[in-house]
Formats: C-alpha cells, sequence, structure tokens
C-alpha cells in the first residue's frame, strides 16, 4: 500500500459504531441509567424469581389479608390467603413477555406498512395509511376487549389484541422517517449502485430509520403493561395465569379493608412502567439528539 | 484519443407534474429537461453548465435513470439505456456510475467506508468476499485514501476525504461512464483541486468518460473536452471548450463567460460585464419564443414568438438562436 501524502499518519481515529456514541450520551442520563437498573433487577426477579422463591401463586398458604411482613409473607397474603410476593414474581413474567411480545407485533406490523407506503408512494401509500387511519379511530380497549372475548383469553391472543390496536403509530413514524430518507443521496447512491427495492427499503433506509422506532417500541413495551393490566383487571385474562393487573382486579372489593392487596401490584405497573418510560426517554436523547434543545 | 462516441442521448425529456391552486383541476408539467441531445466521445468529459434551475442535476439524473424520463433515448455503448427492463438496467447501472454533490448527504451513516465503497460490487457482481476485498483495497490506494481508515465510518472523514470515498464507490465496477453531479461544489477551494486532479488522473489511467455537471466555469474550463449550456431545460449552446469559451455565440453563454471572475487585472478590464436582468421565466407557463428573450440585451421579434431550434453553426459547434448566422457571430 503506498502512503497517501494527504493524510498524516497519527490522525487515525478509532473507529466507532453510531450506536456506541449513543450509549455513551444515554450513560449520562441518570434518571434513565437508575431506571435501566432497577428494570434489569425487575426482569432478572421475573426470571430467577420462582427458582429461588417457589411458592405457586394460586396455593392458599396463610390465613387472608395477612399483611405485609407479618406471619413470615414479605408482602403479605390476598383475600384467598394467597401469597402476594409470589403473584408479584409470578405476574412479573406474564406482564414483561406480554408487555414485550406485544411491542414486538406492533412494531412489526407498524414498520412493514410504514415502511411500504413511505418507499413506494402513490396508491400504496394511499391505501395504507387509510387503513392505518381506520385503526387509529377504533377505541382501543374496546376492540381489544371485543377480540379476547370473541377469541378466548389465551395469552397470545391478549398479545395479539394489544399490538393490533397500538401498531398504528409505529406505522406513522415509520413512514414519515421513510419519506425523509428515500430523498437522501446515499439512498440514491444505493439505487444508483444497483440496490434492489427490498435492499433499499430494509438494509439502506431501515437501520437509519431505526431511532424513532426504537424509541417508541420501547414505549410501547410500558404502555402494553397497562393495557394487558387493564384487560385482566376487567377478568379479560388466562385464568389459569398471574398477572399482576389480575391481582389488583381479583381484590379490588377489599380496597377498603386491605389496600396493600391492591397497592403493591399497583406499585409494580406503576414502578416497572416508569423505568420503561425513563429508559425510552433516555433513549430518545441519546439516539435523536437533534431534538434536544427544546 | 479515440473518436468512438461512448454515449449518446437523444431527445431526452423529464416533466414533473404540477398542480396549481389544489383541487381537483388538470395537471400541467413542468418540463424540467426538454429535448436534450448530446453525444460524448470515450475518454472524453462533457460538461453541463447553466444557473440553478436549468435542468442540468435532472439531465443527470435522466440518463442515469435515476429519475423517470418521458421521453427520448441513452445510447450507452449501443444499447439503449431507458428501453431496458428493470433487472436489465439494474445490471447495466455498472457500466454507468455516479459522484453526488453533497459529500455529507450521498455516504450511508450507517455502514463503515469500506462497506460503502463494497455497495455496488455487493449489488452487481457474483465475486467472493476475497476478490471484493481486493478490488476495495486498490481502488483506497488510488483515491488516496490509507488502508486504515477502511473500518471508520462517513462521520469520521473531512469533506475532502468524504468525496473521495465516493469516488471509490463510483470507481468500483469498472465503469466506463461517470457522471459527476457538482462534484466539487460542496468543497472549498483547496480540496477542490485535490479532487479536480484526482479525478483528472483517474480519467487518464482508466480512461474514463465523465459526464460533468457544474454551474463554476473556471472548473469546467479545468476539466472538460466540450461543453453544453442549458438554460430553462433546453440545451443552448453546445461545442467544444475551445468553441465556447474563445467564441461564445448565444447571448446567455456569453453572460455566463463575463461573470467568470478573473484576478488578472488586464482580462479583468478587457472583458466587458454583460448583465442579464430580470428572472427566468415561469417554467410551468413558458414564453411562446425563446426562453431567454425576456432577458437577452438584443433580442427580436422573431425571437418572442419564434422557439429557436439548436442547429450546428460551425463544424459542430451548435446554437440555438435566430441572431446567429452561417458566419458564427456573436449578435452581441
Amino acid at each position: 500500500m503506498t502512503d497517501s501524502p494527504l493524510i498524516p499518519k497519527e490522525e487515525i481515529p478509532e473507529a466507532r459504531h453510531p450506536f456506541a456514541e449513543a450509549w455513551e450520551m444515554f450513560r449520562r442520563n441518570h434518571a434513565a441509567m437508575v431506571a435501566l437498573v432497577v428494570l434489569i433487577l425487575i426482569i432478572l426477579a421475573a426470571i430467577v424469581g420462582p427458582y429461588l422463591y417457589p411458592v405457586d401463586p394460586f396455593d392458599m398458604v396463610w390465613a387472608p389479608f395477612s399483611p405485609p411482613g407479618a406471619d413470615g409473607f414479605l408482602l403479605g397474603t390476598d383475600y384467598l390467603g394467597r401469597d402476594l410476593l409470589a403473584a408479584l414474581i409470578h405476574g412479573a413474567r406474564v406482564s414483561i413477555v406480554i408487555g414485550l411480545a406485544a411491542a414486538v407485533v406492533s412494531v412489526v406490523i407498524g414498520v412493514t406498512v410504514g415502511a411500504l407506503a413511505g418507499f413506494y408512494r402513490g396508491w400504496v401509500e394511499e391505501l395504507l395509511m387509510r387503513i392505518t387511519e381506520f385503526f387509529q379511530v377504533l377505541p382501543t380497549l374496546l376492540f381489544s376487549m371485543v377480540i379476547v372475548a370473541l377469541f378466548g383469553a389465551s395469552l397470545p391472543m391478549i398479545t395479539f389484541a394489544i399490538g393490533v390496536v397500538s401498531w398504528t403509530a409505529v406505522a406513522r413514524i415509520t413512514r414519515s422517517e421513510f419519506l425523509r430518507i428515500r430523498e437522501l443521496e446515499y439512498v440514491t447512491a444505493s439505487r444508483a449502485s444497483g440496490a434492489k427495492n427490498g435492499k433499499l427499503m430494509f438494509r439502506v433506509i431501515l437501520p437509519n430509520a431505526l431511532p424513532p422506532i426504537i424509541v417508541q417500541a420501547a414505549l410501547m413495551v410500558g404502555s402494553a403493561i397497562l393495557f394487558e393490566a387493564g384487560l385482566s383487571f376487567l377478568g379479560l385474562t388466562d385464568p389459569n395465569v398471574v398477572s399482576w393487573g389480575q391481582v389488583i382486579g381479583s381484590n379490588r372489593q377489599y380496597i377498603l379493608d386491605a389496600s396493600f392487596t391492591v397497592t403493591i401490584p399497583g406499585l409494580a405497573i406503576f414502578v416497572t412502567v416508569l423505568c420503561i418510560s425513563l429508559v425510552g426517554d433516555g433513549l430518545n436523547d441519546a439516539l435523536n439528539p437533534k431534538l434536544r434543545q427544546r | 484519443m479515440s473518436n468512438e462516441t461512448l454515449v449518446s442521448v437523444e431527445n431526452l425529456g423529464v416533466r414533473f407534474a404540477v398542480k396549481r391552486g389544489g383541487g381537483w383541476g388538470k395537471a400541467s408539467y413542468l418540463y424540467a429537461v426538454d429535448d436534450v441531445s448530446f453525444e460524448i466521445k470515450r475518454g472524453e468529459t462533457l460538461a453541463i453548465v447553466g444557473e440553478s434551475g436549468s435542468g442540468k442535476t435532472t439531465t443527470a439524473l435522466a440518463v442515469a435513470r435515476l429519475v423517470e424520463a418521458y421521453q427520448g433515448k441513452v445510447n450507452l455503448d449501443g444499447t439503449d439505456f431507458l428501453s431496458l427492463d428493470d433487472e436489465a438496467s439494474r445490471l447495466a447501472r455498472a457500466k454507468m456510475q455516479f459522484i453526488f454533490q453533497d459529500p455529507y448527504s450521498s455516504l450511508n451513516p450507517r455502514l463503515r467506508a469500506e462497506q460503502i465503497v463494497r455497495e455496488p460490487l455487493d449489488s452487481l457482481s457474483t465475486m467472493d468476499e476475497a476478490e471484493k476485498k481486493e478490488i476495495v483495497d486498490r481502488l483506497f490506494a488510488e483515491v488516496g485514501l490509507r488502508p486504515e481508515q477502511q473500518r471508520l465510518f462517513p462521520h469520521q472523514f473531512s469533506g475532502g476525504q468524504r468525496q473521495r470515498i465516493g469516488i471509490a464507490r463510483a470507481l468500483a465496477t469498472q465503469p466506463d461512464l461517470i457522471i459527476c453531479d457538482e462534484a466539487v461544489s460542496a468543497l472549498d477551494v483547496a480540496v477542490q483541486a485535490q479532487i479536480l486532479n484526482l479525478l483528472r488522473k483517474l480519467q487518464a489511467d482508466l480512461n474514463l468518460t465523465y459526464l460533468f455537471i457544474s454551474h463554476d466555469l473556471g472548473v469546467v474550463q479545468h476539466m472538460c473536452d466540450s461543453i453544453a449550456v442549458m438554460y430553462m431545460g433546453r440545451v443552448v449552446e453546445h461545442g467544444t471548450r475551445m468553441d465556447l469559451f474563445n467564441n461564445p455565440l448565444h447571448p446567455y453563454t456569453s453572460a455566463l463567460l463575463s461573470a467568470v471572475p478573473s484576478v488578472d487585472k488586464a482580462r479583468r478590464e478587457a472583458t466587458k460585464r454583460i448583465l442579464i436582468p430580470g428572472d427566468p421565466p415561469d417554467p410551468v407557463n413558458l414564453p411562446a419564443g425563446c426562453r431567454f428573450a425576456n432577458r437577452c440585451p438584443v433580442a427580436q421579434d422573431i425571437c418572442r414568438s419564434q422557439d429557436p431550434a439548436l442547429r450546428d453553426v460551425k463544424g459542430g459547434h451548435k446554437v440555438a438562436c435566430h441572431l446567429v448566422g452561417e458566419d458564427a457571430v456573436s449578435p452581441l
């Protein structure tokens, strides 16, 4: 290799991926970092908790309404004398899995619709955006209740119901990013280099459209958890699995006598969703640095 | 240099539908490129010059089939590139590559320099990884970048270095024709000179043919063998560099040339600045006659009523002006 006279040798910087810089930004956001740590602890508890604390959440283990800390039950027992800590740990699995899976479902639908609409324009865009608007004006909770009521309250169906009512935001964000990025010269350059449409859409434009989609997806995990809690509070859930919303729903009549049976799972939902939102905000600041000075 | 014609563009036209005033009204068309024809010989450089909005970039994009032309032919090595089906034209892109104006937006920020240069090979060739790697290594050396820089991302390069990456990408598939769309106008002057010299060196080494789009006549004078001057989507004058710089015939060309700044005091005083007043006409409702008539200092009645055709006045020197006679003397 010949040495170029134009570039001094010592000035070769270290190759840094754009995402490495985003992580640097994220680390400086203290609230988001704390939220991330709490979130990781919650996820760890959901994964290993059932092995460290092997109590069946459906077993009636003690007298009902035993307050937290009394009789060796850290968080007390509910109206049937079931261990609330076990319910929280098992419920975390359901809440987190549904939250993640529903976010995946809505990202897959939303990105596909938004990418096709933003890339092809014309009648494809018209058609897909009208469909998106149709889903946007549906009353979301009611619609997902109808789906669950019609097709049965299994976890996959609940996930699907939540995903189907929440993909529209992803579709609109993806479309707007595609509309912006498809006009940039590097997309034209890729086309001039012989890239096919599929490659342009998913290998060139999509990676550059990802930051706002990632942020939206993170926030959607939180709203999906809330959604699931809402559905199971109303009883539209699989009766064979514990979830936080279900615990609140089944204890709601005793809120005045034993408020801890409702507030403890409520707090679990609150803390988890708050942490997800903080992480989402942190991601937003880190991935879209231009939007920070608002 | 050989006399073989590599590219011939015939009656190329690009139009955009524009709706005025909204509603359901009938669309009218903006003819961004109107009946443009030119030829480039192998190993030579044709420059297209003109002011903003004259259609020069759209011409370049239409030649490369990056915007759709509604009429015309682009014969590259004997086949009409525009009439090929999608897949055939995609594969034919190997013979025709593009260098873009803005080195900041023409490189994908998520890819490493080496991936950017390799992209045309990934899309268009059937080589294995080792062969691609070898070509990328050679290209980096050819455009004056260091091998260690292959791992870096675009934001870690300066403007000139980025344009070198863009040039390396354009060379990857060993094209015959390279279209340079204002390839140096986003760079500062010192870097411009480096990039222009690199382009000339590559042209000599690889027998490249350039279609060079520019509004900078100094750059054009340095780079090209022949020039086409565009105004409002039309070629108004087309000839060799000597023809145009020494004997500009169209009043618009004369005005453009007289606007080139010069540091040479004698030359500055010798050239009379030709000022053209007013603005170009509305591109959607074009006037009946010559499109330059409303700004032309010597316009006659015929100029306002009849549209002049581009005709050969002297050994390949073509001009679209009623007032240039067989003697090929500027009407000014």
